[in-house]
């Protein structure tokens, strides 16, 4: 069994099929709504991304900082990961209004450049000092919703070592390239920005987030099923989990976004066939018809790491729910 | 040129030496005439069409269309000399490869524009991308120089260099749109293409296909292409209006 503080190993290499975190399934909440943290602790999401309004007439940043350490608190009670959500334009004050103990990092929404990302690196790099945050812990995730962070992304990805993920805001992305905001196409309009945004994530140890094409365009409710492939498809492009649109997506997306029960049990199965295998002086050994060999136990070996971590955030979760 | 998202739709082929299309080219209402200087007019004619083009051009300016001139990469500079006169909206640089040639004919253009009495800057210029390399140096080849106000995706040059003949849709195709649009969002220029398929490919398109390739490119993105043949116009028009 892994160690559930694993969910956030640092070490893990670029280009591991291993997703760096598990965050199957992203909620965000805003800080005035009344049941903030009875709906985060009720959700079972993975994290919790928590959104503040900037008030007209009313000093917006003392506001923030006087609730935000208690809406941290409320939107962790669930033993998600909490993040807070700020823009580009005027950064430094959301920044210094929303970094708090207890949140993970931040997501950046209107990135267009990397040197939009180094701004928001410094300024933590100075608030980890003054409220007492472990240094260079807080992660810099990215929201793209800009024509500029698409064509920027490896720059962007590498330009801190904080990143930790592409979040894909389809619906903001879409209106920003002046494509139409529905799913009205037969094809999905972005296919190759998101593969783009995976590959480059993935190529500094990172990962990203986001949902198959129409779910991540369809505005109403849709039943399970269609949730539950839509997120089939999501994981077998890349994603590893996927900011949820709707609370009813959590539950399938934290199922979803990692081997199923099944599959872990296939990998043990081939783990330990083939080190019989081997022990017999073989190269490759047959099961239920496949051959399995180095490669194919190598992946059977991370997946099952894989499945291991999640079992373990799940196991997190749950105590934290008793 | 204040506003660089501009929403011509129809960006109508004329070949430049064929004066009897020139004079009819107005009747299907495009929102561009791009007179032609690369493959509609014969090697033969070149010569004639690019000493009939400041007439050309003045006599549709007089009716208040929109003119532009597709120039040909090999013949550039001699095409560009011969387009920029009164009356001109912009030129049609098919194929650029790198910002240094862009800059180099808006370098061009700047000397032909002082020469000819033409209002300085005034002259636009409209990128049509149909190499790999085009596409891979899109984003400096658009910022080598500030009359850039459109980028599109080509067409048969594109896919006589990416790749062959497709039976059905060129697929890649799909993936260098993504690219010129996000380009052009980007820097805030025209995007211009549409989802070509075999049976809306120019002379051979039907009305209705072409129509959809038009009306798939709006939904992606795009406000505009380039029409082979006039009966094109007004399907593409219908196809990129906005609803």
């Amino acid at each position: 069994m892994i160690k559930q503080d694993e969910t956030r190993d640092l070490t893990l290499a670029g280009d591991s099929p291993m997703p760096k975190y598990i965050r199957r399934s992203v909620l965000a909440l805003s800080i005035d709504d009344t049941q903030l943290g009875d709906k985060a602790y009720a959700s079972y999401a993975d994290a919790i991304i928590l959104d503040f309004a900037k008030k007209a007439n009313v000093d917006w940043q003392a506001e923030s900082k006087a609730r935000m350490p208690m809406a941290i608190h409320a939107a962790s009670r669930g033993a998600a990961e909490v993040f807070v959500r700020v823009g580009c334009d005027g950064v430094v004050a959301e920044l210094e209004s929303v970094v708090f103990s207890g949140i993970a990092g931040v997501v950046v929404k209107g990135v267009t450049t990397a040197a939009d990302v180094t701004a928001v690196a410094s300024v933590l790099d100075s608030l980890e000092v003054s409220r007492g945050i472990p240094r260079g812990t807080l992660e810099i995730d990215i929201e793209v919703d800009t024509a500029g962070a698409v064509w920027h992304a490896l720059d962007i990805a590498r330009a801190s070592e904080r990143f930790g993920a592409f979040y894909i805001n389809e619906p903001a992305l879409c209106k920003n390239l002046g494509m139409q905001t529905t799913a009205t196409l037969a094809f999905d309009p972005l296919e190759y920005i998101k593969s783009q945004l995976i590959t480059v994530a993935i190529s500094v140890g990172g990962q990203a987030l986001g949902m198959s094409y129409p779910l991540s365009l369809t505005h109403d409710k849709v039943d399970d099923d269609t949730v539950k492939k839509a997120v089939r498809i999501a994981r077998d492009t890349g994603f590893k989990g996927a900011l949820c649109a709707h609370a009813s997506w959590i539950k399938h997306c934290n199922a979803g976004f990692c081997p199923s029960p099944e599959e872990a049990a296939y990998y043990v199965k081939v783990i330990d066939v083939f080190a019989e295998g081997l022990k017999r002086g073989m190269a490759s050994v047959p099961i239920d018809g496949k051959m399995i060999d180095v490669p194919v136990d190598l992946r059977a070996k991370l997946y099952l790491k894989w499945a291991n971590r999640v079992q373990a955030r799940n196991e997190a979760k749950a105590v934290a729910h008793r | 040129m204040t506003d660089n998202i501009s929403n011509r739709r129809s960006w109508m082929i004329v070949p430049a030496h064929d004066a009897d299309a020139s004079a009819r080219c107005a009747d299907s209402k495009p929102d561009v005439v791009v007179l032609d200087l690369e493959y509609t007019v014969p090697p033969r004619a070149k010569v004639a069409a690019r000493e009939g083009l400041a007439a050309a051009i003045r006599k549709l300016a007089d009716g208040q269309i929109a003119v532009f001139v597709r120039i040909d990469r090999e013949t550039r500079w001699a095409d560009a000399r011969a387009a920029i006169t009164r009356g001109i909206k912009g030129i049609i640089f098919a194929g650029p490869d790198s910002p240094e040639e862009v800059a180099e004919l808006g370098d061009l253009i700047t000397a032909m524009e002082r020469e000819r009495g033409v209002e300085p800057g005034e002259t636009e210029l409209v990128l049509m991308m149909e190499s790999a390399k085009g596409f891979w140096n899109l984003a400096a080849i658009a910022q080598a120089s500030p009359r850039v106000t459109a980028l599109g995706v080509g067409r048969i040059d594109l896919t006589m260099r990416l790749g062959p003949v497709p039976q059905d849709e060129f697929r890649l195709y799909r993936f260098l749109m993504t690219r010129a649009l996000v380009v052009a969002r980007m820097l805030r220029k025209q995007p211009l293409g549409a989802l070509w398929r075999p049976d809306s490919r120019g002379g051979v398109a039907a009305r209705d296909s072409t129509a959809k390739a038009a009306r798939e490119a709006r939904l992606m993105g795009f406000t505009g292409c380039v029409c082979a043949t006039p009966e094109q116009v007004a399907p593409v028009n219908e196809g990129f209006a906005q609803v």
